[in-house]
């Protein structure tokens, strides 16, 4: 191992170092490995990191009419800080995975246990569960304007209007409804991911200590509370970040389906981005946003990477 | 007992899923359904189907859509498949300074969120003239897309068994015709997998084709809101769109179903 390595080969079973039997650290590769990575790697600083740094540059400069002025230090951050469009925007953003989020892994856990009692079927439930999921954003908004179409979407008629909820309108044209209408739609495609990824993680639990618990009489529920649960934990943990880091940037959906309103009753910290700079061209201020959003996911990328390695030792 | 156990949680199971899809299914309707009916109260269930729609689709050319919407996800996949294959391989085979440094920087980058990227793309590509093109679509696909392929195929490579590879390499293979004949045979469906993942993200991808494409490389995404005319919104149009951009994702579902969990949890998840 290369002395710079802090040697934290994070999968020493599943992976014996190759280099066990060729009796040199990384001199016996010599420049091969990085020959292997490069290409890969300088894309991805041309497409992402200088792009990143590029905004960086932006948000601390004056900007009008996409002509980078003067230094202006933090200024744009103290303007965007000093916007209440932005702490709206950053509460709908909260409201939205709030909601959303818990309901998804709540119902998705249930899926998985049901499916994990020896359903049959399961080659036909399996892939047609993953469709909502694997759809594009814009077949999801064209499915989900024609449900909740005023007077005639399906849903509208026989559900909203019957309950009396609403009538006339379509629910993604109501200031109070509409971003609850957005959680339904999210809800909608997540839920199967996340009853198949649980679902997986059912699967692949070991089987020996259920057949312990049995022998020791233990009922149902407390195998679920004492073994399923453990075991499960960090999966768990894993597939709700990656969902909560997902619903946090959601904006096709949105977008599409609502543009942020009626009014900014549905302007999600990403619409907010979009409208500053695309609307108002008001790059100054959206490259600091835009700033602060890349911190936080590299924060959650972070938690991501390490929860995963070192609890699930995925990587 | 256990059997009607397992019939009354198939039913659940069955209801689920139907649920699931059944929005999919009442657009399929419509894309038959004669516009008429289209706004009937209470929503028709019953009719007489009509080709109408899918002439107006085709007699407006979103066949050229389809055919650039094909070129980008292909092109771009294709690309990834080239450089990021290398890369999965060499991260999981051998010591390189700095990995977890590296691996975390490729993870970052497919979470980071295409709304704050989109800005600097826009006005770099304003300045050097890639705004509504191909390169420039592709280019912006890598972000999320490169990143995307190397971690997860990194894990496909972690699960490969070193000694075929050692093997070959004791027989006198050099590194490069070990990589080339002995590990792109074994990594092939993982390989597929991923790539078909990346395919659908790009063939799905609406927001950078909104921003950075125009005329020239309208994809089916962004080519939807011709339909919402100034004559009303074209429903039955819309579906026939909906309906032909989600075919080729039915195919890949049901060829990949084990492999989407492992591709959507980043490799946590083995599907």
């Amino acid at each position: 191992m290369h002395p710079l390595t802090p040697s934290k080969d994070p999968a020493p079973l599943t992976l014996p170092s190759p280099q066990g039997g060729e009796g040199g650290g990384e001199s016996g590769y010599g420049w091969f490995p990085y020959a292997l990575i490069a290409p890969a790697m300088l894309m991805l600083v041309v497409v992402a990191l200088v792009p990143f740094l590029y905004t960086v540059y932006l948000s601390l400069h004056e900007i009008r009419h996409a002509q980078v002025g003067d230094w202006a230090g933090l200024a744009n951050y103290r303007t965007l800080l000093a916007n209440p469009r932005f702490w709206h925007s950053a509460g709908i953003s909260l409201l939205f995975i709030a909601i959303a989020v818990p309901l998804e892994f709540g119902l998705g856990l249930a899926g998985a246990l049901i499916l994990n009692q020896g359903v049959r079927l399961r080659s036909i439930i399996i892939p047609v569960l993953f469709v909502p999921t694997m759809m594009a954003p814009v077949v999801v908004a064209i499915l989900w304007k024609i449900m909740l179409a005023g007077s005639w979407g399906l849903l509208s008629y026989n559900v909203i209007e019957r309950f009396g909820i609403l009538t006339g309108t379509s629910v993604l044209a109501s200031p109070s409804l509409a971003l609850y209408a957005l959680v339904l739609v999210d809800v909608w495609q997540w839920t199967p991911f996340m009853m198949l990824a649980f679902f997986a993680g059912l699967q692949s639990l070991p089987l020996t200590p259920y057949r312990a618990a049995a022998v020791d009489g233990a009922s149902d529920l407390q195998a679920f509370r004492r073994l399923t649960l453990p075991l499960m934990a960090p999966l768990m943990a894993v597939i709700g970040l990656l969902r909560l880091i997902d619903a946090f940037k959601v904006f096709d959906t949105i977008f599409l389906l609502t543009g942020g309103g009626p009014g900014t009753a549905t302007e999600s910290t990403s619409l907010f981005v979009y409208k500053t700079v695309f609307d108002f061209w008001d790059l100054g201020p959206a490259s600091a946003t835009a700033v602060v959003i890349w911190i936080m996911f590299f924060a959650f990328a972070n938690g991501f990477y390490q929860i995963a390695r070192r609890k699930l030792g995925a990587f | 007992m256990r059997s009607s156990r397992v019939a009354l949680f198939t039913i659940l199971a069955v209801a689920w899923a139907a649920l699931a899809i059944f929005p999919v299914l009442w657009m399929a309707a419509m894309t038959v359904k004669p516009e008429a009916l289209m706004f009937a109260r209470p929503p028709a269930w019953s009719f007489t189907p009509t080709l109408e729609h899918l002439h107006y689709v085709v007699a407006e050319g979103f066949a050229w859509s389809l055919v650039r919407s094909l070129m980008v996800a292909g092109l771009s996949t294709l690309l990834i498949v080239v450089i990021g294959t290398p890369a999965a391989y060499a991260f999981a085979r051998f010591p390189i300074r700095r990995r977890d440094d590296l691996l975390l920087f490729v993870l970052a980058t497919r979470l980071a969120p295409p709304v704050a990227l989109v800005i600097p793309f826009y006005l770099i590509y304003a300045r050097v003239g890639l705004l509504d093109t191909y390169v420039g679509l592709i280019l912006a696909y890598l972000t999320f897309n490169l990143s995307f392929y190397v971690w997860v195929l990194w894990s496909f490579c972690r699960d490969l068994p070193p000694e075929l590879e050692e093997a070959a390499r004791a027989d006198g293979y050099s590194r490069t015709r070990v990589l080339l004949h002995v590990v792109l045979p074994l990594l092939r469906p993982g390989i597929i997998a991923t790539s078909v993942l990346c395919f659908i993200f790009a063939w799905n991808e609406f927001l950078y084709a909104f921003m950075l494409g125009g005329k020239a490389v309208e994809t089916l995404p962004v080519a939807v809101p011709k339909l919402i005319t100034s004559q009303g919104v074209k429903w039955g149009e819309l579906s026939v769109v909906g309906i032909a951009a989600l075919v080729p994702i039915l195919a890949a579902v049901f060829v990949l179903q084990r492999h989407i969990v492992r591709g959507l949890t980043m490799g946590a998840v083995k599907g």
